[in-house]
């Protein structure tokens, strides 16, 4: 554990050299997710000019919510994004054998070696955000939910990265350099929308199986909701699935990867 | 020229073709996530809406609006984000100094073809809508529709080329123009109605909005493909994208000219 600590430390130390290298880069992303920040606000804005509620939330609850997974997202982008980038063109082009042979978990080495410290700006700018959406919020929040409501949060961007993983592992059969990555990135946006608004299958789908309601909505709706030891439960069991299934499908590739151009 | 045009189109398409499994998961997949997404949020929001009807559209106007918009983003896109950067940045760029094609006819080639590719899943899209959910208020065929909307698509995506190839030149100066060309395509989603339809923004923004080239790559074809669009309106509509193609011909050439002298040749 103290090896991956450490060696999770050079990554960072590296991480920001690079990052230094491109110096427009890093002020044209800070300025990428900002766009991005205003859109997801602007499109909510727009949908409440036609409705007084959306999935049983007023705008002030929204706010919350579109708050909710601006954090999500600004978290993957940082810690998670740019390893998912990489992680099936280094399968797809046989570099995967250069991490098989070293002494560290390819998995770890593959999936956290790239942090992107550009977008650790956006983050602290996307928690400044969320910091200020609960604090103005009209209603009493409780604080060990508000406590627990982050953790869900945080625990929401590890799950986005995994479900993203489970799509791009295709990789290792498919043989082509995106996997269903692009397959994915449609599907995501289920993440950034209320899971209310669904019907009771497909909602138990996208908490259960692919756990997109479970990355922000379904903490967001911990937050506001009383008796909410249900949606906790519903939480934990579809994480522990997905992070079952990564593994799994992951052990499963290593098993059958060919090397290069497999 | 010509034929080389033509030979490039078609060994990007054989190129295309190539991951079939890929090509068919995706092209499904994409399209029921769509509608899923699209299907549940609107019902909830009419849900609300006593006249089942806001701005004119009904739920099942909204359904075959968010079918169609995120296919007409991805003609425009062609073979998107990194098609002239990457070649920048790693120093390719050097063969087509030597060789005697024009580099943006070969681009625009290859880009048309990925753009004709996702335009076969358009038409596939069409013909099963037609032959199971046939709704002439909604979608009907028509050739009249069909060579306006066809003419707005191919003007459309040469000019959205040009646009993209504007940002994408960049990569001369900056190196990474990664989180540009993301910015390029926020705003193309947003303001040319992929994200919403136009018709849903408030009335002083929709006026700013089509000040903009953005509401001709998405909300104009598709009135055409609907029918929605008056002879008139469909002419100024033209001449309208016909300028901005112009403007951003004039100004990626440029780009491209003033590129060359910063260019090193070498990849990194």
């Amino acid at each position: 554990m103290k090896r991956y600590l450490k060696l999770y430390l050079y990554f960072l130390q590296f991480s920001f050299s690079k990052a230094l290298q491109f110096r427009v880069d890093f002020f044209f992303r800070i300025f990428m997710d900002v766009i991005f920040y205003i859109v997801q606000f602007l499109f909510f804005e727009i949908i409440y000019l036609h409705t007084p509620l959306l999935a049983g939330w007023s705008i002030e609850q929204m706010r919350i919510f579109i708050c909710s997974f601006i954090f999500v997202d600004a978290f993957n982008m940082t810690f998670f994004a740019n390893n998912a980038w990489w992680f099936p063109q280094t399968i797809n082009k046989g570099d995967l054998d250069y991490y098989l042979t070293r002494p560290v978990s390819p998995f770890f080495f593959l999936g956290f070696k790239e942090f992107a410290a550009n977008s650790l700006i956006n983050l602290l700018m996307a928690t400044s955000i969320f910091s200020y959406a609960l604090f103005t919020y009209s209603q009493d929040l409780n604080l060990i939910k508000v406590i627990i409501f982050i953790l869900l949060l945080i625990n929401g961007a590890f799950l986005y990265y995994m479900t993203n993983l489970i799509f791009l592992f295709s990789v290792f059969w498919t043989g082509s350099n995106r996997g269903y990555g692009d397959l994915f990135f449609a599907a995501e946006k289920i993440f950034q929308r209320p899971d209310l608004i669904f019907s009771n299958y497909f909602r138990r789908f996208f908490v259960n199986i692919l756990p997109f309601a479970a990355m922000a909505s379904i903490p967001t709706r911990f937050l506001f909701e009383k008796n909410t030891e249900l949606l906790l439960i519903e939480c934990i069991t579809g994480s522990i699935f997905i992070y079952i299934v990564v593994a799994f499908i992951w052990n499963k590739g290593i098993r059958d990867y060919t090397s290069a151009s497999s | 020229m010509s034929k080389v045009f033509f030979q490039v189109f078609n060994l990007e398409l054989r190129r295309l073709i190539t991951y079939r499994s890929d090509f068919w998961v995706n092209f499904i997949g994409q399209i029921f996530f769509s509608l899923v997404i699209a299907y549940f949020l609107w019902e909830s929001i009419f849900s609300h809406n006593i006249n089942k009807s806001i701005n004119g559209y009904t739920i099942t106007h909204m359904i075959f609006y968010y079918l169609c918009a995120p296919l007409f983003f991805r003609i425009q896109q062609g073979q998107g984000i990194g098609f002239i950067s990457r070649e920048i940045y790693a120093g390719e760029i050097n063969k087509f100094l030597i060789y005697p094609i024009k580099y943006f006819s070969f681009k625009l080639s290859t880009y048309l073809a990925n753009s004709f590719f996702i335009f076969v899943q358009l038409i596939i899209l069409l013909v099963v809508y037609n032959l199971f959910f046939y709704d002439p208020k909604i979608y009907s065929f028509s050739i009249i529709s069909s060579i306006q909307f066809l003419s707005i698509l191919i003007i459309c995506s040469i000019s959205f080329f040009y646009l993209f190839s504007i940002v994408e030149l960049l990569a001369f100066w900056f190196d990474n123009i990664w989180s540009l060309a993301v910015i390029l395509r926020f705003t193309t989603s947003f303001l040319g109605g992929v994200l919403i339809p136009i018709s849903f923004f408030p009335n002083w923004a929709q006026e700013i909005i089509y000040l903009t080239p953005f509401p001709y790559y998405i909300d104009f074809p598709m009135k055409a493909l609907t029918g929605k669009l008056l002879f008139q309106e469909y002419l100024i509509g033209m001449i309208i994208i016909f300028a901005w193609l112009i403007c951003f011909y004039f100004i990626a050439k440029l780009t491209w000219k003033k590129g060359n002298y910063s260019y090193t040749g070498v990849g990194i």
